[in-house]
């Protein structure tokens, strides 16, 4: 507990960075790098097939793509730099100690992909016939390499926090970028892109683009990528799920918070749905249902902020994995806390040497810094609100628990700190729970 | 100095990734790239509103349209700020991460405030700027639209400059209490925000001056245009000579000890301050000319003399905090070789 604590007592802190992250994710895969790729050979197959008014839808999309991505996508990417920063200092500091220059580099492909897509769409009347028009599709399939690149780049320190590989050892950044499962969720990634995209436009293409001669061509482009992205998601993301730690694989059913039946469901529907809306696509552009649009709409949305939440909770107890927990709190560090207090160590905590009267001050203050990170008091989530889960308890049922909390629940860290700081966690959690209650 | 009981965290044990001094020389650079743009963003979308304010009370089409090509750069400037503020916050974050983490969790809820309030602005922007025909016999709440959008740009950056300042002042966080507290308990605020604002109106009208001096070069200016453009050098010429007053105010806010290496105590310091200040007399020279004349002749030489300002007091900026933090430093250090035994767990 090295840097003060912003406290979000309802809401819950890791709410905050999973929200943004969820609408940055559907962005960026979706609008950002799958849209693109798709606009780029729409416009490709309009200039093969010379027609005008597909070309012009093209332009369309590529302006929606403007808009969103400079705006919402680029607000909500500086969004995870201000949340995470103030939610998870610790962890957020320490990646960019091993991969600020993959950020920084990340960081001039982006601003070279918004130029990019500027050019690309300012130049669509200008750049309109033969070598000129070839030309500009080129910007597109630049524009379009560039998109995934920051994709290509992110992925790496994003898989890192899994699975960081042989850095624990080496501590070389390429160890930690070239992680185990670098390539299966890159892969994964690029696929899964081109299918949000397909899922999420396709309802306003078939609200909002009436003409006959353009949409059945456009869905027959969307189907022809689906064909392809599907199954490769499909079977990359089994790729990506061998490869995760068998603890984290674990978790990923109770990760989405549901039944093991429901989450089966709810997968396999999803999963016979995307089929019959591609089959529709094939068979019958001409008269794709608006509901079956909208349900692929929807669950897409769904499957994004399923997959993030399970990205982040798999990973529990750790942040990064083997090298800190989610509270901060670095393996490395453990014992020396267990010796000599966490609170001595703890740069911020007003009580180092616990006493009768600052003991539930005490306790607060090792709540905070090590069961904030995922749990609340009292809040929406019944399930990490502590009045909820420890009411009833006694004071030394709580004390006989936290020790061994870490092997009945394995999602949970080890407690660090000294028999006294244990004394003062469980006093003040037995406070406030039965005052809550 | 008495620095032992503060709350300034020890370094993470994962070395500062790269060499300090280029480390240092991109957060200037890159700050004032991205610093320029805001206040070009500020600039424009207040003045955009001030000039469709008055043309509404003036009954004025020109002024009116003064406004709407305003707002049309405000816009475009915007997403290039947003964009480029990115990489001097990385840096900072790697290269003060002691300071500025703690400077920015102390105030962590107005800091995420930022994200509601940006995007809200933005939005707020585009249909000022998109609605400008539309809501021709709606002005009022055309004009309220971009008042709250203004609004909330004039707002966010004491959002920046308490933590900005707060990182310079480890005795103080004990006793600092949230975001608006702030804005009170520590030294510099005021004098900082003011220094910034002008800063963001000369720019502004320095921005009208060259792009339109430059759009002159292929085409004649309409006559829009043209009172634009030398209505940029009048509100650069008048802030900049203000500028000198405030920033001499700003200097003074600063540690005595601080404030005397640019008076004498640091040959270096002081020659900065000295070559700026020289410099911004030379604007204002030309400037004047330009205004008076209007003719092209100094237009580079005033581009070139505005340009060493902004660098020089980006420099100053970054020599500014490098002698706060000093006392610090050593009771304190940061890490550039990493520390194995408290990264890898012992087996
Ligand atoms: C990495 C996140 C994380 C941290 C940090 C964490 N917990 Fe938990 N905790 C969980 C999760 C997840 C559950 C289980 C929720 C569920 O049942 O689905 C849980 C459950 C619990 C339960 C209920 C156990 C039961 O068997 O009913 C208690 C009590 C608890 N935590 C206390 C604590 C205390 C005290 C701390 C701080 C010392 C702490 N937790 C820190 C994630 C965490």
């Amino acid at each position: 507990m090295n840097f003060p604590i912003v406290e979000f007592p309802w809401f819950g802190n890791g709410n905050i960075v999973a929200l943004i992250a969820i609408i940055h994710v559907l962005i960026s895969h979706g609008v950002a790098i799958g849209a693109t790729a798709i606009v780029v050979s729409t416009e490709y197959y309009a200039m093969q097939t010379k027609n005008a008014k597909l070309d012009q839808l093209a332009k369309q999309m590529t302006k929606w793509i403007v808009i969103i991505t400079t705006t919402i996508g680029a607000m909500t990417g500086v969004g995870i730099w201000l949340s995470t920063m103030v939610i998870q200092p610790d962890s957020i500091g320490s990646l960019l100690r091993i991969f600020f220059w993959a950020w920084v580099t990340e960081w001039v492909i982006f601003i070279g992909e918004v130029v990019l897509l500027l050019i690309y769409y300012y130049t669509w009347e200008k750049w309109k016939e033969g070598r000129k028009k070839q030309k500009h599709l080129n910007i597109g399939i630049t524009l379009s390499i560039f998109s995934w690149l920051t994709m290509a780049i992110i992925t790496g320190i994003l898989a890192a926090k899994l699975t960081p590989g042989r850095w624990m050892e080496t501590l070389s950044f390429w160890n930690a970028f070239f992680n185990p499962t670098y390539l299966p969720s890159l892969a994964f990634r690029t696929f899964l892109a081109v299918t949000l995209t397909i899922s999420l436009f396709t309802i306003f293409v078939r609200l909002f683009v009436k003409d006959e001669d353009v949409r059945p061509q456009l869905f027959r482009i969307f189907s022809i990528w689906g064909a392809i992205s599907l199954p490769a998601t499909f079977v990359f993301g089994l790729w990506y799920l061998k490869s995760i730690p068998e603890q984290a694989a674990k978790l990923i059913v109770w990760s989405t918070g549901l039944p093991e039946q429901t989450f089966n469901v709810l997968n396999i529907f999803a999963f016979v749905l995307i089929v019959v809306f591609l089959a529709w696509l094939v068979i019958r552009p001409k008269k794709l249902p608006i509901v079956l649009a909208l349900a692929m709409f929807v669950s897409a949305i769904g499957f994004i902020g399923e997959f993030e939440v399970v990205r982040e909770s798999v990973r529990k107890p750790y942040i990064i994995y083997n090298y800190m927990y989610v509270n901060g709190i670095t393996k490395a560090k453990a014992e020396a806390m267990n010796r000599e207090g966490y609170l001595a160590h703890s740069t911020i905590a007003k009580v180092k040497e616990i006493t009768d009267e600052n003991k539930l001050e005490a306790g607060r203050e090792i709540y905070l810094g090590q069961c904030l990170a995922c749990h609340t008091i009292d809040g929406w989530r019944s399930k990490r609100a502590l009045a909820n889960r420890l009411d009833g308890w006694s004071q030394e049922t709580i004390k006989s628990f936290i020790p061994n909390m870490h092997n009945v629940r394995p999602m949970m860290p080890p407690f660090v700190g000294t028999e006294e700081e244990l004394e003062a966690l469980a006093a003040y959690l037995y406070k406030v729970v039965n005052e809550q209650n | 100095m008495h620095v032992l009981q503060l709350a300034i965290p020890p370094d993470f044990p994962l070395p500062i990734p790269g060499n300090l001094s280029l480390l240092e020389f991109l957060i200037v650079l890159t700050f004032l790239l991205h610093i320029v743009f805001v206040n070009l963003t500020i600039s424009l979308a207040n003045g955009a509103i001030a000039l469709e304010g008055v043309g509404m009370i003036k009954k004025s089409k020109r002024l009116d349209d003064m406004a709407r090509i305003c707002s049309f750069h405000a816009s475009v400037h915007k997403s290039i700020a947003v964009v480029l503020g990115v990489a001097p916050l990385l840096i900072i974050s790697v290269i003060y991460t002691q300071y500025f983490y703690t400077s920015t969790l102390l105030i962590g809820k107005a800091w995420l405030s930022i994200i509601i309030l940006l995007i809200t602005s933005f939005l707020l922007l585009y249909l000022y700027k998109f609605s400008w025909e539309k809501w021709e016999n709606k002005k009022g709440l055309h004009f309220i639209v971009g008042l709250i959008a203004s609004a909330i740009l004039l707002f966010i950056p004491f959002i920046f400059i308490v933590n900005i300042v707060s990182m310079l002042y480890p005795e103080k966080w004990e006793t600092a209490n949230g975001f608006f507290h702030s804005i009170v308990h520590y030294p510099q605020i005021w004098q900082r925000y003011a220094h910034f604002i002008l800063a963001s109106l000369a720019a502004g009208g320095f921005y009208m001056y060259f792009y339109f001096t430059w759009k002159q070069k292929k085409q004649t200016l309409s006559d829009v245009e043209q009172t634009l453009k030398i209505g940029g050098v009048k509100v650069t010429f008048w802030i900049t000579l203000l500028q000198l007053v405030f920033g001499s105010l700003l200097l003074m806010s600063f540690r005595r000890d601080v404030m005397l290496l640019f008076m004498g105590d640091d040959l270096l310091l002081t020659t900065l301050l000295l070559t700026s200040i020289l410099l911004t007399i030379v604007l204002c020279a030309l400037l004047y000319v330009a205004m008076k004349k209007d003719t092209p002749k100094w237009f580079y030489a005033s581009i070139a003399c505005f340009v060493l300002i902004v660098a020089l007091m980006g420099w100053m900026r970054h020599e500014v905090r490098e002698a706060y933090l000093q006392p610090y430093m050593d009771e304190y250090p940061r890490t550039f070789d990493v520390q194995k035994e408290n990264v890898q767990p012992i087996k």
